[in-house]
């Protein structure tokens, strides 16, 4: 064995060692991008991650302090496809070198979509798509909010749309990146700005491109700012085909931007037909309701009891028919209950003064009978009397029932006296005869006396 | 809630009411002047709100003190 004083050369500790690499290595690479697939993925305590990237050949140790993992886009997954940025160093403990990462961002349609999946599943478990957040879009908002690109066709394909559908809008455009590293957080601010501005809708669009293109609206921080913003969103990105995590949040997603156009604000000359044709329903079910009514008033005025009235004069009757038969019955009973009782009390009485006794009560009795009978029938006569008037006044004051049963009022020409009395008009007098619909001027040219019968009689 | 106070929405929504209502076989012929009456000035009130809507394009930009600016856009002007 040579002993290691033979040689003229340094020797180093361990530590030296790597701390002499790691100084070296720090500084040939400080600031490197490296792309690999992820293996053996740590995160310890959700903080600190570890992980391999490695090709078909090698591998490299990675680790991503929590206070650059923390605001990732996307989540580090085993089997992801990612380039990291950061620099090389070493873990002196164990003499291993390793990347410490800075930022990251998932590469290729494969992972892309990897980290889309992953960020859906996840919103989706914190309630974010469902239906009861989901805001109501105005049919006629005020201010419509739009964040997108001022340069690209989007805006205009919503202007031309507006344009069609509804010439008086107003529209607030708030220009942003739709794409690269800072459009999200621009969509995001833009978002708060329309806010601010008192939009009643904010439609965020951009027109079609690769999964890369669109992946500010597949991040994490818009998502948030959509689902608490507190104006309904409208999500129009890219192509019928392309959905994007916005378009889930959001209240409402269009195809295309300008789908977005035709759901944010009515259809103008559609509504216009649209009231029309409810003023139009609503004039013709009053004139139903008024022809119903008017249909049953024409039912009551025929009923009997206007067209004879005397039918309530007969049921009267009946009752006092009743009140009669009554009294008559009540009175027999009392009076033979007296005479019971009288027969009782005249036992051993002195016969004379009790004849005499008699003979008074019964004089009595008889005036007394007398003023009662005077007295009912008078009560009667008022009564009937006035019925009779009542009766009168229900005829007299109902011209019009009379009228429509096809009656007619006859006037003199000029006065306005009823004749009805054909001594009344002379002939070749002037009147005027009145019909339910109108009046007709006539000559009297003869007179023919005659005794109607009219079936209720007047008794005038 | 006055008629002149209510939104489009809100008077398209009472004009909806309005006519299941009238279409109702059993309300009263005054009932029934009354929601007709309503029902006409409600539609008048859309058709106002229809047309008193401000027509106007802006382009809302925040200034380097952090103030707010809508401006007209002028879409020609862009590239």
């Amino acid at each position: 064995m040579r002993d290691h004083k033979d040689f003229n050369s340094k020797i180093y500790t361990v530590s030296e060692l790597n701390s002499k690499i790691r100084t070296k290595l720090e500084s040939s690479y400080s600031d490197i991008w490296l792309e690999g697939e992820v293996s053996n993925f740590y995160f310890q305590d959700k903080k600190h991650m570890y992980f391999d990237l490695k090709d078909e050949n090698s591998k490299v140790r990675v680790v991503m302090f929590h206070r650059n993992n923390r605001d990732l886009l996307f989540e580090i997954e085993e089997g992801l496809h990612i380039i990291v940025n950061g620099y090389v160093s070493v873990y002196e403990k164990r003499g291993e070198y390793q990347l410490i990462a800075l930022d990251a961002r998932p590469v290729g349609r494969g992972s892309l979509i990897l980290a889309f999946e992953h960020l859906k599943k996840k919103l989706e478990k914190k309630g974010y798509f469902e239906r009861i957040h989901k805001k109501r879009i105005p049919i006629m908002p005020g201010k419509i909010g739009v964040a997108t690109s001022s340069g690209g066709a989007v805006i205009r394909d919503i202007i031309s749309v507006l344009k069609r559908r509804f010439e008086n809008f107003h529209l607030v455009l708030r220009d942003v990146n739709v794409q690269g590293i800072t459009s999200a957080d621009e969509i995001c601010s833009a978002i708060d700005d329309l806010i601010e501005y008192g939009v009643d809708v904010i439609i965020v669009a951009r027109g079609g491109g690769s999964l890369e293109d669109l992946w500010a609206f597949n991040t994490e921080i818009l998502a948030d700012k959509i689902f608490n913003c507190p104006v309904p969103v409208i999500s129009a990105v890219g192509h019928e085909t392309d959905y994007t995590i916005s378009d889930f949040v959001a209240d409402r997603r269009a195809a295309t931007p300008s789908v977005a156009g035709e759901i944010v604000i009515l259809n103008k000359i559609e509504v216009l037909e649209d009231l029309k044709e409810i003023n139009n329903k609503i004039k013709n079910l009053l004139k139903s309701k008024i022809r119903k009514y008017s249909r049953e008033v024409d039912f009551l005025i025929n009923r009997r009891i206007f067209v004879k009235p005397e039918i309530i004069l007969l049921r009267f009757s009946q009752d006092t028919d009743d009140v009669r038969t009554r009294l008559r019955e009540n009175l027999r009973r009392v009076i033979a209950a007296k005479t019971q009782s009288l027969f009782e009390c005249s036992r051993g009485m002195d016969e004379k003064k009790l004849f005499k006794k008699v003979y008074t009560f019964r004089m009595e009795v008889e005036n007394k009978n007398i003023a009662m009978v005077s007295n009912i029938k008078n009560y009667i006569m008022s009564r009937k009397n006035g019925l009779k008037m009542i009766l009168k006044n229900l005829q007299d004051t109902n011209p019009i029932a009379v009228l429509l049963r096809g009656f007619a009022l006859i006037y003199e020409e000029k006065a306005d006296k009823n004749i009805k009395d054909i001594n009344e008009v002379k002939i070749n007098q002037k009147v005027r005869i009145i019909l339910r619909n109108g009046m007709l001027k006539a000559n009297i040219f003869d007179k023919i006396y005659k005794k109607l019968d009219l079936g209720f009689k007047n008794e005038d | 809630m006055k008629i002149e106070k209510m939104s489009f929405e809100q008077s398209m929504e009472k004009l909806e009411e309005i006519v299941k209502e009238l279409e109702n076989e059993n309300i009263s012929l005054e009932e029934s002047m009354e929601k007709f009456e309503m029902g006409i000035k409600l539609s008048s009130n859309c058709l106002k709100k229809l047309n008193e809507a401000e027509s106007k394009i802006e382009k809302l930009t925040r200034t380097k003190n952090g103030k707010l600016v809508a401006g007209e856009l002028d879409l020609e002007e862009e590239k």
